[in-house]
C-alpha cells in the first residue's frame, strides 16, 4: 500500500507540470496580454498607452521573454513556494487565493454536505420501494432538478423570493449586509446565513439529484446481494437488513464518489458566486481573466489541479480503508 | 451479448425494442426531433417577413427574399432524411459507420455554416400595407427592436420583450438553433477526438497508453469553465459560433476518451478480435470494423448526455457574456439580460430557462433510455 501510495505521488508531478504548462502556453499564446489590457484593451479604453509606455510595462512583467524561458522562471519560484505577485494590484497571489478561500468552501462544503445528507436516504427509500410510485416519483423529481440550468434557478429564486417585485425574503446579493461589521456576533452570524441559503440551494439541488442517483443504483446493487437473502433468510428484521446488511455496502462507492467532488469546493461556484456578486475563488478568477493576471490564473490553476489530483489519490485509497477486499498489491 | 440466442433479432433490432419500451426514453427522443424541426424552421416561425405578399397586383414572397444561407440549411435535411430512408435496410446491417456518417454529416454542415456570419434586415411586413399577406405565427424578427419595452407577456408578445423590445418568443426560437447546433456539433468534436485517442490508447497500450492517459488527466484537472474561458479569450477578436463550437469540443473529450479507452482495451482481448488478426486483418482493420461497433452502444450513450452538457456549457458561457456574440440569438444570452432587469422581468428568466431545462431533460431521458438498453443489466430488470 505504502508502494503504491508513494508511486501515485510521483505519478503527480509530470501531471502538475503538464497542467502548468499548458496554461502557461495558452495565456502567452494569447492575442492579448495584461499590457494590452492596461493600456485600454486596444479598442480605445479612453486613456489608449504611447507605445514606449506599453514597452516599459511588458519589459516590468517580463512578458517579452520567450514562453518557454518564462515558464522556466514560475516553475523556479513556484517550487521555492512562491506564486508570485498578482499584475493587477501587486499583492501576492498566494494571499489573494488565501483570502477568497473560505467563502468558496463554506458555501460549496455546505452544500456539498447538505446534498449528501438528503440524496442518501432519497436514493434508499428509491432503491427500497423500487418501481412502486414513492421511487418513480423521486425518480422523476431527481430528474428535472438535474436537469434545471442552476444559473436560471437562481435568477428566478432571486426574482421571486429575494427582493424582486414579489416576495421580500431573503437578501438578493453579497455575503454580508452593509452595516454587518458593526452587528454582535450572532445577528453577524444570523445575517451571514441568510446570505448563504440561496446559494447553498442552487448549488444544492444540482448535485443533489446526481448524488441521489448514484446512492439508490448503489442500493440496488447491495440488495440483490446474496448476503442481504441471507439475512432475510435467517429472519432478521427489514430495518437491520436494510440499515446493517444493505446500506453500509451501499454506502462504499458514495464515499469514493464524494472524494471525487472534492475539486468542487474550489471551483464549482463559480456561476452562483457571479450571480450572488460573492467575493470568492469564482471572482477572482473572473477578475483575473478580464485583467489577464497571468500569475493568478496561474495560481489558481495550480491550487485546483493539486486538490483535484489528491482527490482522486484520496477516492482510491480510501476504496481500499473501508472495502478490505480491494487491495493494490 | 447473447452467445446463445434462439430469435433472428439483431442487435440494432434489440436495442431498438428495449428503447421503444422506454417511454420517458422514446418521448424524450419525440421531444429532440420536434425542437430540431422547430429550430430549422424557425425563420418560418418567426420572422418580420410575410410569407406571402399581395400588394398592387403583385405576389411576392418576402421571407424566402430574406433568407440568409445560415437559413438554408433544413434543405439539406430533407436529401439527408431520405438518404436514411433509402438506406434503411444497410442501417440495420451496419449500424456503427452508419450512424457517425449521419452524425459526421449533420457536424459538417453546421460546421461550414457556423462559420458564415448573419446579416440583419431590418424591413418588416407588419405595417407595409398589402391587400392580402400572410404572416408568420411569430411575425417578429430575433434581432428586431419594437417600441414595447419590457413588456409582459400578452397576446402580441407571447413570450414578452426585453429592454430593447425585442420579442422573446422569436428570441427563443431562433435561439434553439444555436444551442442545438454548438451542442451537436461541440459534442461531435469531443467523439472524434474521444474515440481517436481513447481508440489508440486502449488498443496500441503500452507507451502510448501511458502517455494519453497522463494527457486525459492534466485535461481533468482544469478548474471547469476556467480553462474553457482561457481558451475562449484566444479567440477573443474572431468571436463566432464555430470558436465556441470548438472550444468546448476541444475541452469536453475526456470523458469519451476514458470510455473508449475501457471499452477497446476489454474487447481487443477477446477472441472475435484474436480471430480477425489471426486471418490477417491489419490494424485498421480491426480497430473499424470490429472494435468500433461493438463499442458504439456506450459511446452513443456518452454522446448523448454530452450533448446535453455541452448545451448547458454553451448557455452558461452566454450567460457569462462569453459565448455568442451579441445580436446572435441565444438562450443564455436572454438570461443574461434577466439578469440587468431581475427585480421585475421574471419572463426574461423563465422561458428560456424553461427551453433550456427541457431540451437537457429530453437528451438526458434519451441517453438514460439508451443506456438501460445497451446494457439491460443496469436495470435491474
Amino acid at each position: 500500500m505504502t508502494h503504491y501510495i508513494i508511486r501515485r505521488f510521483l505519478l503527480l508531478v509530470p501531471t502538475l507540470f503538464g497542467i502548468t504548462l499548458l496554461t502557461f502556453l495558452l495565456i502567452r499564446l494569447s492575442p492579448t496580454n495584461a499590457a494590452l489590457i492596461k493600456g485600454g484593451g486596444g479598442e480605445g479604453g479612453g486613456k489608449a498607452m504611447t507605445a514606449e509606455q506599453r514597452e516599459q510595462i511588458v519589459k516590468f512583467y517580463g512578458l517579452d521573454k520567450p514562453p518557454l524561458v518564462a515558464y522556466g522562471n514560475w516553475v523556479g519560484k513556484a517550487m521555492r513556494g512562491d506564486l508570485g505577485n498578482s499584475f493587477a494590484d501587486h499583492r501576492p497571489v498566494a494571499d489573494k487565493i488565501l483570502e477568497r478561500l473560505p467563502l468558496t468552501i463554506s458555501i460549496t462544503g455546505s452544500a456539498l454536505i447538505l446534498s449528501y445528507f438528503l440524496a442518501i436516504p432519497l436514493g434508499v427509500i428509491a432503491a427500497i420501494k423500487r418501481g412502486q410510485v414513492v421511487d418513480r416519483t423521486i425518480s422523476f423529481v431527481v430528474f428535472v432538478l438535474y436537469s434545471i440550468p442552476s444559473f436560471a434557478a437562481a435568477l428566478l429564486l432571486i426574482l421571486f423570493v429575494a427582493g424582486g417585485d414579489y416576495l421580500n425574503l431573503l437578501p438578493m446579493y453579497g455575503i454580508n449586509s452593509i452595516n454587518a461589521s458593526e452587528m454582535s456576533l450572532f445577528p453577524w452570524l444570523w445575517d451571514r446565513i441568510l446570505h448563504m441559503i440561496l446559494p447553498v440551494v442552487c448549488l444544492t439541488y444540482a448535485s443533489l439529484a446526481s448524488i441521489s442517483r448514484y446512492a439508490r443504483v448503489s442500493m440496488l446493487e447491495a440488495l440483490s446481494q446474496d448476503f442481504v437473502r441471507t439475512a432475510r433468510a435467517k429472519g432478521l428484521r427489514e430495518r437491520v437488513v436494510i440499515l446493517r446488511h444493505a446500506l453500509r455496502n451501499a454506502l462504499i462507492p458514495l464515499i469514493t464518489i464524494f472524494a471525487l467532488e472534492l475539486p468542487v469546493l474550489i471551483g464549482g461556484a463559480i456561476i452562483i458566486e457571479s450571480i450572488f456578486t460573492l467575493p470568492g475563488m469564482g471572482q477572482l478568477m473572473f477578475q483575473s481573466l478580464d485583467s489577464w493576471d497571468e500569475p493568478v490564473i496561474m495560481g489558481i490553476t495550480v491550487l485546483a489541479a493539486v486538490v483535484t489530483l489528491l482527490s482522486y489519490l484520496v477516492a482510491d485509497i480510501l476504496y481500499v480503508i473501508v472495502d478490505p477486499r480491494i487491495s493494490y498489491e | 451479448m447473447n452467445s446463445i440466442s434462439l430469435s433472428q433479432e439483431t442487435y440494432t433490432q434489440r436495442l431498438w425494442r428495449h428503447f421503444h419500451a422506454d417511454k420517458f426514453a422514446l418521448n424524450g427522443l419525440r421531444i429532440v426531433i420536434l425542437l430540431f424541426i422547430v429550430a430549422a424552421l424557425a425563420p418560418f416561425l418567426a420572422n418580420s417577413h410575410a410569407l406571402i405578399r399581395v400588394a398592387d397586383g403583385h405576389v411576392s414572397f418576402p421571407i424566402f427574399l430574406s433568407l440568409e444561407p445560415i437559413e438554408w440549411r433544413f434543405l439539406l435535411y430533407v436529401p439527408l432524411a431520405g438518404l436514411v430512408y433509402f438506406f434503411r435496410h444497410r442501417f440495420i446491417a451496419h449500424p456503427g459507420i452508419f450512424i457517425l456518417a449521419v452524425i459526421g454529416f449533420i457536424a459538417a454542415v453546421e460546421i461550414f455554416l457556423a462559420l458564415t456570419h448573419p446579416i440583419n434586415d431590418p424591413t418588416n411586413d407588419r405595417d407595409r400595407p398589402a391587400s392580402f399577406k400572410l404572416l408568420p405565427p411569430i411575425p417578429y424578427s430575433p434581432i428586431e427592436s419594437t417600441p414595447d419595452q419590457f413588456s409582459p407577456p400578452t397576446w402580441k408578445h407571447l413570450c414578452g420583450t426585453d429592454s430593447t423590445g425585442r420579442d422573446i418568443a422569436a428570441r427563443m426560437l431562433h435561439g434553439a438553433r444555436t444551442s442545438l447546433s454548438i451542442g451537436f456539433v461541440a459534442q461531435s468534436i469531443a467523439l472524434t477526438i474521444g474515440i481517436a485517442l481513447g481508440g489508440l490508447a486502449g488498443y496500441y497500450r503500452s507507451w502510448l497508453d501511458i502517455g494519453i492517459c497522463r494527457f486525459i488527466e492534466v485535461m481533468d484537472c482544469f478548474p471547469p469553465l476556467l480553462f474553457i474561458l482561457v481558451a475562449i479569450s484566444l479567440f477573443e477578436s474572431q468571436n463566432n459560433m464555430f470558436y465556441i463550437m470548438a472550444v468546448i469540443g476541444l475541452t469536453s473529450w475526456t470523458g469519451v476518451a476514458r470510455l473508449v479507452r475501457g471499452e477497446f482495451l476489454r474487447l481487443s482481448s477477446l477472441p472475435f478480435t484474436l480471430a480477425a488478426k489471426a486471418i490477417g486483418a491489419n490494424d485498421f482493420r480491426i480497430i473499424v470494423r470490429h472494435l468500433l461497433p461493438n463499442a458504439l452502444g456506450p459511446i452513443l450513450v456518452a454522446g448523448t448526455f454530452g450533448v446535453a452538457s455541452a448545451i448547458l456549457i454553451e448557455s452558461s458561457l452566454s450567460f457569462l457574456g462569453f459565448g455568442m456574440q451579441a445580436p446572435t440569438p441565444s438562450w443564455g444570452d436572454i438570461l443574461s439580460d434577466a439578469r440587468r432587469y431581475i427585480d421585475f422581468a421574471w419572463w426574461l428568466a423563465f422561458f428560456p430557462g424553461l427551453a433550456i431545462l427541457i431540451t437537457i431533460m429530453s437528451y438526458n431521458f434519451v441517453g438514460e433510455g439508451l443506456r438501460d438498453a445497451v446494457d439491460p443489466r443496469l436495470k435491474m430488470k
